[in-house]
């Protein structure tokens, strides 16, 4: 089975691919202006934005960059788009022939442009009565579009593919939250010999769903002796089936011709001077190799947050990455929400500080872990002096002795008595001293009674 | 009132050529007295005040949000617009008949064509003293208006002046420039329409504008540019060609074997852009509306399409579409892309040892429009062959009045170097010192 993909998200731009319009939505037909509805004599100008976002994920995705590109006209008749064509890139896309790291597999990364995206069309009324309505605000927001090859074996890993890229692209460039339910991919997949486009499928849990109804359908056909033949499908979200499209117009008809307002960039330059940031998944990738941990613990760290890796690796410096891990996912993530929001330099040195205690056995796995919910929430845990702590210990010892002159009688003569003080020290102190601590608490103690 | 205008008279001029479509209010043209000059505008750019039309029955109604940049800054400039002038449908005609709003007659036969596409504002340029006309070329709209109307029409350098607010026919070819019965408005007003300007991208690389007076000394005359004229405009021209001489320039022949390829290079090339750039007129959004909306779009846009499009507007859509198809995109488009660059190549190496070309601007005078009704479109297309060439390599280029045959203007047309207007306007300045201009009568 071979599955590719055609994915597009938005890019988030402040404002629109070629015009200042914003990309922030609003009430129906306020974010336009000439240029974004097509009106005679307005024309593009480049947000040079978009350009750097399409670049970086270009690189990203280990492409070969295009030094010299431009824009192209697709025409076709739609009411969405305002120019009857869309700008487009054909001949020079951002960059070819990239691959993609999936969980060791290689996919290969086809071509890479951006684009801007037409408006937004809704049918309302009662049944019978329906009439569309169009939305231009989303008319001229930038796209990249990302072309696989049809590298992917199952609907899964195709699902897999693009949430991982949405985790990488969101850091990268900052793709908003909410791209798992708007990513629209058009999906090319074939059972058998033949090719099927199963064309806007909006979200990552239809993606693998149109897919999983896809491969069943095609594997039946071929089951039954019957041939696929090639052909434009469209997802039925309510019924979970795809359906025949209607017969849109073949790639080549679309009859692309340079769009002459833009001119031609030359970007070589301009892409080699952005630096990639690390992502999450190649961070992850790199703490695994470097640190010695797990995969999926690698994955779980970067994943929860990138301070909580950044954290990982500060404490790594000092401490053993396997005695860091079990104290990272307990005490730290539990209270991460409070600690990302205040943590600094100091706090960064007091929570070292607390699990090499904790390691060293200075204090307990549970004092540890109230130490980390006071840093947490702003408390100082370095300014909390031993001597004061133990001063507690000898005052908790001698009020249990205090009031009970009888076990201090008993314990002279005979040393298991003394355990009923241990026992209610410990108890009184909540675990915040270690047994041994409290066995020569209360031995030193009982010695200086007459 | 500025620069003497009279309502009265400029409204028996319009009614008389048919130049503007649409005029100033009288009110606002009397309560003026802050302007230094009257402009006007091709109806394909855009004013807040009018209706931009770019002469089509399809934009019936749209009145543009804003001012074209060249508009805007002819009012900084001190400049009152009178009003919208006439041109072919998008720009699409030579002679400019193949308007949707009035078909301008010529200043010196109202029995003949002004030229096109620019026709209304060479009219204007003619008829209208101390008046300055934004044309627009594409092919050589500016020129051949210029010519037939016996006015200097400028169109400078692809990318010197900016496209913001033009309506497009093809957006590699199409410039703004100036027509105007004197050299000195042309020459004063060209630096205030030009410049980068960030709304329109391919006029922020040019370089800037510095007007010096220089002194031409040597033309080329492309041997190919002789065929083909009519006795009268090659008798005026080699007459041109000697009061030149007494200038002491100097004329070379030379051979520019590619020239013969602009013309189908330029047809293909504009047609192809133009095909995309009307896809949006559709009854949508701007222009045209009303109708029966309770169909599918498709029957909708194709109604609105066949209605209000004109003969030739159609005629190049489907030359244009057809151009850019699968399996002949490569053969027509891409190979006329190629041509362009050869014929550039060509141009600058004439220019090596060349200060500037010079040619007649048309092949004939003013045609009598019973005799371009009698036309082929290929004949048409034809008549651009000395106009094309520049225009499809974006060069800058002036055509200047040169001679009367007999009373009907004689151009001539002078090519520089990409981005060397100024040499256009000292040869312009200097021709104009020893050339006897004539005004047209106003006829009653």
């Amino acid at each position: 089975m071979k599955i590719g993909l055609e994915m597009h998200f938005q890019l988030p731009t402040k404002s629109k691919l070629f015009c200042s319009c914003s990309t922030e939505g609003a009430d129906p037909n306020t974010q336009i202006c000439p240029t974004c509805l097509g009106f005679p004599g307005s024309r593009p100008a480049l947000n040079r934005k978009a350009l750097e976002y399409g670049l970086m994920i270009t690189k990203f995705l280990n492409c070969e960059l295009n030094d010299r590109i431009w824009f192209s006209r697709k025409t076709y008749f739609y009411p969405d788009l305002p120019k009857n064509f869309q700008i487009t890139m054909y001949e020079s896309p951002l960059g070819e022939h990239g691959h993609y790291n999936l969980n060791g597999k290689r996919i290969g990364i086809w071509r890479v442009h951006i684009e801007e995206d037409p408006g937004r069309i809704k049918r309302v009324g009662k049944p019978g009565e329906e009439v569309s309505l169009i939305d231009y605000n989303r008319s001229g927001v930038p796209l990249v579009e990302i072309v696989s090859a049809p590298d992917m074996s199952s609907p899964a890993e195709a699902r897999d593919f693009v949430a991982e890229l949405l985790v990488e692209l969101r850091h990268l460039v900052g793709l908003s939250a909410s791209d798992e339910q708007v990513a629209r991919c058009d999906a090319n997949i074939s059972v058998g010999e033949e090719r099927v486009e199963v064309k806007n499928i909006l979200g990552l849990k239809n993606l693998e769903r149109a897919l999983t109804y896809e491969v069943s359908r095609q594997t039946k056909m071929l089951a039954a002796g019957k041939v696929i033949v090639r052909e434009t499908r469209a997802f039925d979200e309510e019924r979970k089936v795809t359906m025949p499209a209607r017969k849109k117009e073949m790639e080549e008809e679309y009859g692309y011709i340079g769009e002459p307002d833009l001119g031609e960039y030359n970007v070589g330059e301009f892409a080699n001077s952005l630096v990639l940031p690390e992502t999450p998944i190649k961070r992850a990738v790199r703490l695994q190799g470097q640190y010695g941990i797990s995969a999926v613990t690698a994955k779980q760290i970067v994943i929860t947050s990138w301070g909580l890796a950044d954290l990982f690796e500060h404490l790594c410096e000092k401490i053993e990455p396997e005695k860091v891990v079990p104290k990272l996912l307990g005490p730290i993530t539990s209270n991460w929400n409070a600690i990302e929001q205040r943590l600094d330099d100091n706090m960064r040195a007091q929570i070292c500080r607390v699990i090499e205690d904790d390691i060293n056995g200075t204090i307990t796995d549970s004092e540890a872990r109230r130490a980390i919910a006071t840093i947490a929430e702003g408390g100082d845990h370095v300014a909390e002096d031993r001597t004061v702590v133990e001063d507690e210990l000898v005052r908790s010892v001698n009020e249990f002795l205090d009031a009970h002159p009888g076990t201090v009688k008993d314990a002279k003569n005979n040393p298991k008595a003394a355990n009923s003080v241990i026992g209610h020290v410990m108890k009184a102190t909540q675990g915040k001293f270690q047994s041994k601590e409290i066995v020569e608490a209360v031995k030193k103690e009982l010695e200086k009674r007459p | 009132v500025s620069g003497g205008m009279d309502e009265a008279r400029l409204r028996a001029i319009n009614d008389k050529y048919r130049i503007f479509n649409q005029l100033i209010d009288r009110e606002m043209l009397e309560a003026d007295d802050s302007s230094s000059f009257t402009f006007s505008a091709k109806d394909n750019l855009c004013t807040k005040e009018f209706q931009a039309r770019a002469g089509s029955r399809i934009l019936e109604g749209y009145r543009p949000p804003f001012d074209a940049t060249p508009v805007r800054k002819l009012r900084e400039a001190g400049g009152l617009l009178l009003g919208k002038t006439n041109m072919d449908e998008f720009g699409f005609g030579t002679f400019c008949t193949n308007s949707g709003f009035g078909i301008p007659l010529n200043p010196f036969d109202t029995g003949r064509a002004c030229g096109g596409s620019s026709g209304g504002a060479a009219a204007a340029a003619a008829l209208i003293d101390d008046h300055v006309a934004l044309g627009v070329s594409t092919g050589g709209s500016i020129s051949a208006p210029a010519s037939f109307c016996g006015v200097y029409g400028l169109t400078p350098t692809y990318g010197r002046v900016s496209r913001y607010g033009l309506i497009d026919y093809g957006n590699s070819l199409d410039k703004v420039g100036l027509l105007s019965r004197s050299m000195a408005d042309i020459k004063g007003l060209l630096p205030a329409i030009s410049g980068a300007d960030p709304k329109d991208p391919t006029s922020c690389t040019q370089p800037s504008l510095a007007i010096s007076q220089r002194k031409i000394k040597r033309l080329a005359l492309p041997k190919e540019a002789m065929a083909n004229l009519s006795p009268e405009v090659e008798s005026t021209f080699r007459g041109a060609l000697d009061k030149l001489s007494g200038l002491g320039i100097e004329v070379d022949e030379v051979n520019m074997p590619s020239l013969r390829f602009a013309m189908p290079a330029y047809y293909i090339l504009a047609t192809t852009e133009a095909s995309t750039n009307l896809a949006r007129y559709c009854g949508m959004r701007f222009g045209v509306a009303e109708r029966n909306v309770s169909q599918h779009f498709n029957d909708f846009f194709s109604g609105v399409r066949s209605e209000c499009f004109g003969q030739e507007a159609k005629r190049r859509i489907l030359l244009g579409t057809f151009c850019r198809m699968v399996g002949f995109r490569d053969k027509y488009y891409l190979k006329s892309l190629a041509v362009r660059q050869l014929i550039t190549k060509e141009y600058r190496s004439v220019f090596a040892d060349h200060d500037l070309i010079v040619t007649p601007t048309m092949p004939f005078v003013a045609p009598r429009f019973e005799e371009i009704a009698k036309m082929k479109p290929l004949e048409m297309y034809s008549a651009d062959f000395l106009t094309i060439p520049p225009n499809l390599t974006g060069l800058p280029h002036l055509s200047v009045p040169c001679g009367y045959a007999p009373s009907m203007p004689v151009g001539m047309q002078f090519v520089a170097p990409h981005w060397d207007e100024s040499s256009l306007i000292s040869m312009g300045e200097e021709w104009e010192s020893v050339f006897p201009l004539r005004t047209p009568e106003v006829a009653q």
